[in-house]
């Protein structure tokens, strides 16, 4: 019993991962119908990034990370003025440019990182006892409030602010949008931004506990599709419904069938997904 | 003055197809005769290259006459390459019988992922694919018992007798056979309603055509090509490993299809050529020569996305007017 639960706790931590990651595929998917391909390697680069301003230049892990983060956020908005920009209503060409994009920053990664596994230093040590059955790292509980902060301030974002309102408000009806004045260009930029830095945040949230590669990058974008799928294009409240069921069913099932096909419940999960409910769980039906 | 009056007579043999046709005469010599003056290293890039004639010309089949991004090419090919080669090592199958099965299952599974995707939109299809690209990777991968893995699997080769320019010959037979496929697709009402589909998706089905129909056709014909193309690839190297359904090799395709130039039929051909070739020269730089290929790629897809096709009419045209 005690085992079945610090699985399902490392689902759950992994499940709010998944759900940061996911948002940042969904805001964009439902604003601009772009799917960004470099996804992955957004999160890797966040990873490696605090890995060496913490340990090559020495700043400290809670400098580090928001630091990664925003390094993240200004390629993603450079990705969206120079390459995806003039693609816009072109969907072919923007998966194209960003497929070969997620190419090149793999290649760039293996170049400058290196293929090894670098992981940079924990934000706290030792271990906690969780309801006297079993001991939980405590890097992974920070972990876990970490993730739900960031999760309840995007959802502020999102729905109290007025970049939300815009943000929804395109993802609606451009052109009623465009004739309300909303600017969105800069709408567009910015929550493309926004994404890259979410996949940026997860990076240097999950590099702590699991190393990050630059090979393992493609299965990091795929994750989130999967969960951007089963919980309905464009829909938050999916993503997050949808990282926690993902995280929970690919921890229990690496424990309980096979460690090596972790990332086939997720294909299996995306094509029963696909054959029932195509629109997802809490996505509109069209 | 002369020249104009040419202009008539050309337009009208142009209409019939012949200034194709004649164009083909010496590329038919130069085909049939070039592989004997050639070294066995050189004929070794030639063959590799009507591999990727074949991949480069059906990925485009879907990606450029339907604008559906499908990122299972590579891993078709890995299908088509993993069933021939697992059959005839384990059952003795030859080698032309488990091609053909190969095919079919990779076209069977092409089917079967257009279906469930191509009606959901293009989205959807490109990250079932790449999904579906991963999973195989993981799956040969870890069934090393059956595959070898990263080891690789030996196979037997296509003929008894191992000669490259067999090999050469069988080939540019079959590419020539993909070629001619393509061209009568898209030249048939079928490509037809692939342009119309293309071009405008809601006139397209408000006008009858059946879009969802027509995209998961085109999926499945260049789905079975790839597997086809995949399987005679595994039994001229007698060696298949994970690479060949990987994403690396994907990308190797979508850029000599996006470089050539997507939606022309001959863009993909001379893509093919101009990268496999480019490649042997700069493979003493190691994995730069990817980094190289995707910046290209990059660069044409964003100011040149017709490609170099594209570039090369727009300079007929022009010439044309002037």
């Amino acid at each position: 019993m005690a085992e079945f639960l610090m699985y399902l706790t490392n689902g759950l931590v992994m499940g709010v991962i998944n759900a940061i990651s996911a948002i940042g595929v969904s805001l964009v998917v439902g604003i601009m119908r772009v799917i960004n391909f470099a996804h992955g390697e957004l999160y890797i680069f966040a990873g490696y990034f605090s890995y060496h301003l913490s340990l090559t230049f020495g700043l400290s892990p809670i400098l580090a990370m928001p630091l990664s983060v925003i390094f993240v956020f200004l390629m993603g908005i450079l990705m969206e003025r120079f390459l995806i920009r003039p693609t816009y209503g072109d969907e072919m060409y923007s998966l194209i440019i960003t497929f070969v994009l997620s190419i090149i920053l793999q290649n760039i990664a293996l170049l400058i990182f290196g293929p090894y596994p670098n992981k940079p230093p924990t934000l706290i040590s030792g271990a906690t006892s969780l309801f006297g059955l079993f001991h939980y790292g405590n890097q992974r509980l920070l972990s876990f409030i970490i993730s739900i902060a960031i999760l309840l301030s995007v959802f502020y974002l999102i729905k109290r602010t007025w970049f939300g309102k815009s943000v929804r408000a395109i993802s609606q009806d451009r052109e009623m949008a465009s004739l309300m004045g909303i600017d969105h260009l800069k709408i567009n930029m910015l929550s493309f931004g926004l994404g890259a830095a979410l996949a940026g945040a997860a990076g240097v949230i999950i590099a702590p506990i699991f190393p990050v590669t630059p090979t393992g990058s493609s299965a990091i974008s795929l994750t989130a599709f999967v969960v951007v799928v089963l919980g309905g294009m464009g829909s938050l409240k999916g993503c997050v419904v949808g990282g926690l069921i993902l995280g929970i069913l690919e921890n229990l099932g690496a424990a309980y069938i096979s460690t090596m096909y972790r990332h086939i419940f997720g294909f299996i999960i995306l094509i029963l997904v696909l054959v029932f409910r195509p629109w997802g769980l809490f996505g509109q039906r069209t | 003055m002369v020249f104009s009056s040419w202009r008539p007579i050309k337009q009208a043999m142009e209409r019939a197809g012949f200034m194709k046709f004649w164009i083909f005469i010496p590329l038919i010599f130069l085909t049939l005769f070039f592989p004997f003056f050639l070294s066995q290293y050189w004929l070794h890039v030639m063959i590799i290259s009507l591999f990727y004639v074949m991949m480069a010309s059906s990925w485009n089949l879907i990606a450029g006459y339907t604008g559906q991004i499908s990122f299972a090419h590579a891993a078709f090919a890995g299908v088509g390459a993993y069933v021939s080669g697992m059959l005839a090592v384990n059952m003795g199958i030859p080698a032309w019988l488990g091609i053909l099965i190969g095919t079919s299952i990779a076209g069977l599974l092409g089917l079967g992922l257009g279906y469930l995707c191509i009606r959901m939109g293009g989205i959807y299809l490109s990250l079932t694919t790449l999904g579906f690209s991963e999973i195989l990777r993981i799956i040969i991968t870890n069934e090393d018992r059956w595959t070898r893995g990263t080891m690789g699997l030996q196979i037997p080769g296509f003929f008894i007798e191992y000669s490259k320019m067999s090999y050469y010959f069988l080939f540019l037979i079959v590419s020539v056979f993909f070629l001619w496929v393509i061209y009568r697709l898209i030249h048939s009402e079928m490509g037809l309603s692939f342009r119309a589909v293309l071009n405008d998706e809601l006139a397209a089905s408000s006008s009858g055509i059946d879009t969802i129909r027509v995209r998961i056709l085109a999926f499945t014909i260049s789905s079975a090509m790839a597997g086809m193309a995949g399987g005679l690839y595994g039994h001229y190297l007698m060696l298949i490993t994970p690479d060949i359904p990987s994403l690396g090799q994907m990308f190797l395709v979508l850029a000599m299809a996006v470089i050539g130039g997507m939606g022309s039929f001959i863009g993909p051909i001379l893509g093919a050529f101009i990268l496999e070739i480019l490649s042997e020269y700069i493979r003493i730089y190691g994995e730069y020569h990817v980094l190289l290929f995707g910046l290209v790629a990059l660069g044409m897809a964003r100011f040149a996305p017709e490609g170099i096709m594209g570039l090369l009419e727009k300079r007929w045209r022009l010439r044309k007017i002037s």
